[in-house]
């Protein structure tokens, strides 16, 4: 078995490499402004939407302007979703006549999916209407990705361009996103899970008889589209509650394959997008092989834990103690492990197993790959944002030690950016932290743990991680639809958002406007060196930030697994 | 220079330890905030310490810590105080050489009575007279007089210059030489403001300034320590959730492990070692940033004129004007820089010579011309023909 699913993960990480480096070739295109193939089909429609919503293509935005306009549009969806949930009673395609969504949740719903996190303490085919779904959950996950995307790019061109203010264009960035990469992606990733099962229908719930006489209802809807998008965007908002362990979402274990791979894409073309537009490829090459590094070690360590298995499980006969309960049981426990890690490491939060039935030690990884800010790929732009901010703390560290003015790319490195960088990093660890401690010191918070003792505590910190990293998956177990799990999660993921998109916005406006230093003089980030020494500092920032939170939660688990103990 | 077998002795030693224990005091050290929250470890620790020495319960473990805590603050005030004690021999060095210079300052509500001052006495506004053979003390401008000036101390130009009193050549800086002529001199600096005051300023720390990266360093350590700072108190209150008590003893064992704590205490050491080293290698920084360029720095090219480049315009090409050709052009632009022995002028022959691939002596000046040699005052040179014969010269060609 083992075997098989090795050789599985090294073809489908190859796959990844191929498909990703040549995205990301695209992308560098599409964003410069060049003509792709596919540019007579959509130049018109670009065209026609910048007419249509009276935008000039030709300004260039500085970073505050860029900044107002990001901030203006996440607010603009946040109402409009927020209202659409409220309100879904009265609108057309609620077919199974659901209520409007309460203030709280709707609340939380409607920043989860603005901000790309798609945290869903809620079952959408019992509460959402159709039309809700498609009009608020879907286009959102476009929209969201398509802005963190923009901001990513933002963020390239302060490194291509010098000596002046401007960071691109908005509104641009935003359009391109969408037409030329997500919808393109997207239709072709529908239609090839159309064609494996996936539905896609405006359809009544089907009402049936099991064989044991019970009814049973099972829900319908424009699934194919939204799966595809929620893959691809990284948002990782199910159609249906059970995610992509649901036969409807991910219907074959080829889907499973592929939505593997459509979680890992976009985030995975960004450095190479990035080295196309800087035209020194091996910068992203570098890049992408520590992404890849970090995301090799956690899976190593996610299969590890799961084929060891618990030992408990091995005394009742089951055959080395893995554990199947709340995994995916049609593809096994190492392919749930692998779409875990894969679903934590972006900032997809997608699920095709149950995270809480994972071992203690998974867990560990899990909450460690949204924890350090989602950056081993991470969400698309978003990922490659925060791990551009890890560069450049690198960067900063590698000048002092070898006694140089600290620069990346050729770009000083200053006080100004120091703040940037260290806001745009330990801001959120910070805030993850303190909401974690609050949950578990009032009563609003304790009462809504399954499991009140080591393991709920590894359920907060996980939700308040999955919160402000802007991944959107839980630990299930947690009764997260209360009015305090809703406010404080809603408050961590704008929290967690703004306080990533700001700073990289201002890091860029900074940072564009210095002067490029020659090639000679700089210290080579794409050598093996800097990769080593960039994994190294972003596993020590996570190790030293959580690790004794973490012993904790799951560490204190294992060794009780491993004592033979339960609670 | 101060070697650095002479850092250990004891002449530095011991006031540094001494100055270890009063840097202990909260207010000093409350510029260093890491150090800071470490004493503020080590005292919590002895408190509890000497609270569980007289509730009778085992003290050693919390004693310890304190006692640990307390050696790394004293440790990294050590550290400071040594580096500082080395810079601060070095300025008294420095001071010492300039309070040899003496000036004759024009007593204030006199014409010409004038008594002697140190040059570091001099401010803003006093008026010193200089004559033949001394060195002008401190920048200013000439009010009266003209003199000769060695100013190779600082443009390295080993030719004197004329600085006089009135129009755009009054100025003069400190540490130059005057060779001859007598002048009055207008101070235009306060003491404190002169380029050897800031070297001085930037070896003692107190006035040191910043270099851009420590700023940035300490942007990075300080709010690294308030992540750790968080960290240690929500993992208090995860342990309250699970009825685990963690000792604050513990607590703070583990934030000081922590913080940045070794490069914390280190850095005002490094800073004022990084000012030494680059005065060891006789380069003088005036400020921050420049210390930090000079770690930039490979190679040093120094382009002093006539040894790379002449220093000097030269014509390279004869640019005609249409129906002109490039000979007539070469002879007419000869014969009027004939008279002209600027560089400029003489190079314009030597290439019109190139050019027309003659001799010195075939050149004969036409009959009846007048030639006009180059002055200052008119900025130009030339050549006076008469009609017939510029006609007749035209002829020639």
């Amino acid at each position: 078995m083992l075997g098989t699913w090795l050789f599985q993960i090294v073809t489908l990480l190859f796959l990844l490499t191929a498909c990703a480096f040549f995205l990301g070739e695209y992308m560098a295109k599409v964003f410069a402004g060049e003509r792709t193939f596919i540019s007579p089909i959509l130049a018109p429609v670009e065209n026609f939407l910048y007419k249509l919503f009276g935008i000039d293509p030709n300004e260039d935005m500085n970073w505050k302007t860029f900044a107002m306009n990001v901030i203006f549009f996440i607010f603009v969806g946040m109402i409009a979703l927020f209202f659409l949930l409220r309100m879904q009673d009265s609108l057309p395609l609620n077919l199974n006549n659901f209520k409007a969504i309460r203030w709280d949740a709707a609340i939380n719903a409607a920043i989860s999916f603005v901000t790309n996190s798609d945290w869903q303490p809620y079952k959408s085919e019992a509460v959402m209407s159709y039309l809700t779904r498609m009009l608020g959950m879907g286009l959102q996950n476009f929209l969201s990705a398509a802005t963190g995307m923009a901001v990513a790019v933002a963020l390239i061109n302060a490194f291509v361009r010098k000596n002046t203010p401007g960071i691109g264009n908005f509104w641009v960035y935003l359009t391109r996103s969408i037409i030329y990469v997500l919808l393109p992606l997207s239709i072709v990733l529908s239609l090839f899970l159309v064609s494996q099962g996936s539905i896609a229908n405006l359809n009544p719930y089907v009402h049936i008889k099991t064989l044991e006489g019970k009814e049973q209802i099972i829900a319908q809807g424009p699934a194919a589209p939204q799966i595809a998008i929620k893959q691809l965007g990284t948002s990782g908002g199910g159609f249906f509650a059970a995610n992509s362990a649901h036969p409807y979402e991910n219907p074959t274990p080829i889907t499973d394959y592929v939505n593997i791979l459509a979680l890992l894409l976009i985030a995975a073309a960004f450095p190479f997008a990035f080295g196309a537009l800087i035209k020194d490829r091996s910068q992203g090459w570098a890049i992408f092989i520590a992404m890849m590094l970090l995301f090799i070690i956690g899976l190593w360590f996610v299969i590890w834990s799961e084929l060891h298995g618990n030992p408990l499980l091995t005394k009742l006969g089951i055959h080395n103690g893995v554990n199947m309960e709340g995994k995916e049981v049609r593809f096994g426990p190492l392919a749930s492990a692998f779409f875990a890690n894969s679903a934590t490491a972006t900032s997809a939060g997608a699920a095709s197993s149950s995270y809480d039935s994972l071992m203690p030690l998974t867990g560990i990884v899990l909450i460690f790959n949204m924890a350090i800010g989602e950056v081993i790929f991470g969400g698309v732009g978003s990922g490659f944002i925060g791990m551009m901010f890890y560069v450049m703390l690198t960067m900063f560290l590698i000048g002092l030690m070898i006694g140089r003015s600290p620069e990346v790319y050729g770009k000083k490195l200053e006080a100004y950016e120091m703040i940037m960088i260290v806001s745009a990093l330990f801001l959120p660890c910070a805030l993850q932290l303190i909401l974690s401690a609050i949950a578990v010191s009032i009563s609003a918070g304790t009462s809504s743990l399954g499991n009140p003792t080591f393991h709920g505590l590894s359920e907060v910190i996980y939700a308040y991680a999955s919160g402000v990293g802007n991944n959107g998956s839980a630990f299930a177990g947690l009764k997260a639809d209360t009015p305090f799990y809703n406010l404080t999660i809603a408050f961590a993921m704008l929290a967690g958002y703004l306080i990533t998109i700001i700073p990289a916005l201002a890091v860029a406006g900074s940072i564009t406007q210095k002067n490029s230093s020659p090639l000679a003089t700089r210290f080579p980030t794409n050598r093996p060196l800097f990769i080593l020494v960039l994994v190294g500092i972003i596993f020590i920032i996570g190790a030293l930030t959580f690790f004794p939170a973490l012993v904790l939660g799951p560490v204190v688990e294992h060794l009780y697994i491993l004592s033979g103990k339960t609670f | 220079m101060i070697h650095k077998r002479v850092l250990w002795s004891s002449k530095f030693i011991l006031p540094a330890i001494k100055q270890a224990f009063i840097k202990l005091n909260p207010l000093f050290l409350w510029r260093n905030i890491i150090m800071f929250v470490v004493e503020v470890g080590a005292a919590a620790t002895l408190i509890i310490a000497a609270m569980h020495f007289f509730a009778g319960i085992p003290y050693n473990f919390d004693l310890y810590i304190s006692i640990w805590l307390w050696f790394t603050v004293l440790f990294a005030n050590f550290a400071e105080s040594l580096a500082e004690g080395k810079g601060k021999a070095q300025a008294e060095s420095l001071k010492h050489g300039r309070s040899d210079v003496y000036a004759q300052r024009v007593k204030p509500d006199t014409e010409s009575e004038v008594e002697s001052v140190p040059a570091l006495m001099l401010k803003k506004g006093d008026i010193v007279i200089i004559t033949d053979g001394m060195m002008i003390p401190s920048d200013g401008e000439i009010i009266e007089g003209v003199a000769l000036i060695d100013e190779s101390a600082i443009t390295g130009e080993s030719a004197p210059v004329v600085r006089e009193a009135g129009g755009d050549k009054t100025g003069v800086t400190g540490g130059t030489k005057v060779l001859s002529g007598t002048i009055k001199v207008e101070i235009r600096t306060n003491p404190g403001e002169t380029f050897i005051d800031q070297m001085i300023g930037m070896i003692e720390s107190s006035k040191r300034q910043k270099t851009p990266n420590e700023v940035a360093l300490e942007i990075f350590l300080i709010s690294s320590m308030i992540l750790f700072i968080v960290v240690i108190i929500t993992l208090f209150l995860f342990g309250v959730y699970l009825d685990f008590k963690i000792s604050t003893t513990v607590l703070i064992a583990l934030l000081v492990c922590l913080i940045p704590t070794t490069i914390g205490g280190l850095l005002p050491a490094i800073g004022i070692a990084g000012m030494d080293r680059l005065l060891s290698y006789n380069v003088i920084a005036l400020n921050g940033r420049a210390v930090e360029a000079a770690g930039d720095v490979n190679v040093v090219l120094l382009d002093k004129t006539g040894t790379i480049t002449l220093g000097n315009r030269l014509a390279t090409e004869f640019i005609a004007a249409p129906g002109i050709t490039e000979k007539e052009l070469a002879r007419f632009a000869m014969l009027s820089s004939l008279a002209d022995d600027t560089p400029e002028g003489r190079s314009i022959v030597i290439l019109a010579k190139e050019k027309l691939q003659i001799h010195g002596r075939d050149i004969r000046s036409p009959v009846g011309a007048k030639f006009i040699g180059f002055r200052a005052e008119t900025r130009m040179s030339g050549i006076d023909v008469n009609e017939v014969l510029a006609k007749l010269y035209f002829r020639q060609r």
